[in-house]
């Protein structure tokens, strides 16, 4: 018994951190875009956020971009992880992964800025496919969703890696051997050993580059500029231009309640694929 | 005996810091070293009040003194005559009793009283005129129309809605092709921008950003503001400044006196001294602020970069900031539906 005590009070530090700096604002901040002392309930401003046509416009537009972001980073991110883990020179495997850490360690304004350099009218791209005689005249890369895209691919690419990496080292190396010797092929392998066996990290490492996305904000707004509106670029406007509050909180709750769901889905999915396997 | 020595010398140092009185002063941090060089140091040497400052953008501090309302910290605060507007109807600023300030004479007449009923007094002036790259565009540049010239379409960028110089620029548009700067609606300038918004590389939020796309070649042509017009002319670059036929947009930047202030006296004090000569003179030398004290006189190459002279001042535009205030969100709206697809 006193040994479970002590885990606990081990726990106590981390836990009344959390619970002054993270959960009591949050729950503040909730209860305040529903209900205000001397308003009572107040829903309007829900309302107002799902009616107005350029609120859901960047709604619908930054859970594409994120979603989108998600999916190519997992494509992207599982088989560099699992060249990664494979490597068996351990300074190797160091150095690729300072490597793959590298972009977070970059400011991320001047990391921003460095992407106008590629996709400017003049920039190495356009500089690229007019040399290729692709296109006669420079395109118009920047501020299109699409640049926003490869900018927020970019700068959360490192983080699924990383999630990808640890779950793939948790891994028992003999399981794979095991499940080739009774005669998995190469696709049974992935989706009945390796995707069941890491589905945390998959989980973990969708959650952080998911809710980097819909967050973010420098990239959205240097690469997208005002012709790309996101939802952090709109509530950047409502807390720092209009000050408009009330409408800044309905948007960082609905941002809060969207990562919940995706995060509760991906989970969903992710076990269902475990039960079958 | 030495230890003794070091806890008494700093106890009488802790004295001392305790003793002088203080002035809690709300703004930017930007060119930190210089404002102590200029006005924090000489103003504790002829006072014995030191100048404490709170630092952070216009939104920021805003927000910080209105939760400070009942109770407030700030006696002083330097705003963006738009954010001085906002303190003001959010009761936060005292009205300032001008005929306390002995250096309010030698300022320019529209520095007087730019919120109204002297809740403010602007201290520092920067105009918004065009930019243009002298070796791609044949020009000459001579009116805000000449953004709607073919020659430079594709080349442009224009202030984005929510910056500050956005909502006076539109107005500026609204004057030229509607006739009236002073619409609810700004009819005439949101039909001109949405036709113009395809020729626009982006609408810029910040100086950085701008000068960034000048850098690249993505802008050819801009409104810029003052302040940032040495920096651009470190690029290298073959620009020139314009300042078009219908004038250049004024801005002020305002100091007010928040309202429950606890050194009222100091906060007098402190006023008088920013708009004094000898400190506009130094802050205008090191480039930090151009002068509204008329009283100032600086050589040509510093005047090349500031907010200065007859011609340059005469052509200044000044809009109410409360009528944007007021229509400041329909605008951004507008603004969201039409340019931001």
């Amino acid at each position: 018994m006193p040994n479970k005590m002590k885990k606990y009070t081990l726990l106590l530090p981390a836990l009344v951190f959390l619970f002054i700096f993270f959960l009591l604002p949050i729950l503040s901040t909730i209860v305040e875009s529903v209900y205000q002392p001397q308003k009572g309930w107040v829903v309007g401003k829900y309302l107002q956020f799902f009616t107005q046509r350029v609120s859901r416009i960047a709604y619908t537009r930054s859970l594409t971009i994120s979603l989108l972001v998600t999916i190519v980073a997992l494509a992207i991110g599982y088989p560099s992880a699992m060249a990664i883990v494979s490597v068996p020179n351990d300074s190797l495997k160091s150095l690729l992964m300072t490597l793959v850490v590298f972009p977070l360690m970059t400011n991320p304004v001047a990391r921003t800025f460095s992407w106008l350099a590629v996709l400017g009218r003049e920039g190495m791209i356009n500089n690229l496919l007019l040399s290729l005689r692709l296109i006669d005249s420079p395109r118009r890369f920047l501020y299109t969703p699409g640049a926003v895209f490869f900018g927020l691919l970019q700068l959360f690419l490192p983080l699924m890696i990383i999630s990808l990496v640890s779950a793939l080292e948790n891994l028992p190396k003999e399981v794979p051997l095991a499940a080739k010797s009774l005669g998995a092929n190469a696709f049974n392998l992935f989706t009945r050993i390796y995707i069941p066996l890491t589905v945390e990290g998959i989980v973990a490492g969708s959650t952080l580059v998911f809710t980097g996305c819909i967050t973010a904000y420098v990239t959205p707004a240097v690469l997208g500029g005002s012709r790309v509106l996101m939802l952090s670029t709109l509530l950047y406007q409502k807390t720092s231009v209009t000050l408009d509050w009330g409408m800044a909180t309905v948007i960082a709750v609905v941002m809060l309640l969207t990562t919940l769901v995706v995060n509760y889905l991906s989970r969903k999915i992710s076990t269902l694929g475990v039960s079958k396997g | 005996m030495k230890k003794i020595l070091t806890i008494f010398l700093l106890l009488i140092l802790a004295m001392i810091t305790f003793c002088a009185a203080k002035l809690n002063v709300s703004t930017w941090g930007f060119n930190l070293d210089l404002l102590d060089k200029n006005i924090s140091k000489p103003f504790l040497e002829r006072y014995g009040i030191e100048i404490v400052r709170e630092l952070g953008n216009n939104s920021v501090r805003l927000t910080k003194l209105i939760s400070q309302k009942n109770n407030p910290v700030i006696d002083v605060v330097h705003f963006a005559d738009y954010y001085a507007v906002l303190a003001l109807k959010e009761g936060l600023l005292q009205p300032i009793d001008v005929s306390k300030l002995k250096n309010y004479a030698e300022i320019y007449d529209f520095a007087k009283d730019p919120i109204g009923n002297n809740y403010g007094v602007g201290y520092t002036v920067y105009s918004m005129g065009i930019v243009y790259r002298t070796d791609k565009i044949k020009g000459p540049v001579t009116s805000w129309k000449d953004f709607w010239n073919k020659e430079v379409a594709g080349h442009i960028s224009l202030p984005d809605i929510t910056t500050t110089q956005g909502p006076p620029l539109m107005m500026l548009f609204n004057q030229i092709y509607g006739g009236n700067a002073y619409d609810p609606e700004l009819k005439a300038a949101f039909e001109r921008v949405n036709q113009l918004k395809k020729n626009v590389v982006t609408f810029y939020k910040t100086s950085s950003e701008l000068i960034n796309l000048f850098k690249m070649g993505e802008v050819w042509m801009a409104p810029v503001q003052r302040f940032s017009w040495g920096q651009f002319l470190q690029t290298g670059l073959p620009l020139a400044w314009v300042i078009p036929q219908e004038g250049m947009l004024g801005f002020l930047n305002v100091i007010s006196i928040v309202k429950g202030a606890k050194n009222l006296e100091g906060a007098y004090k402190y006023i008088d001294f920013l708009i004094s000569q000898e400190v506009q003179y130094a802050q205008a030398m090191d480039l930090v602020d151009s002068p509204v004290n008329v009283n100032v006189i600086v050589p040509q190459e510093i005047a090349e970069k500031l907010t200065y002279g007859v011609d340059h001042i005469k052509s200044l535009i000044f809009y109410r900031t409360d009528f944007i205030v007021e229509n400041y969100d329909r605008w951004i709206n507008k603004w969201n539906e039409l340019i931001a697809q």
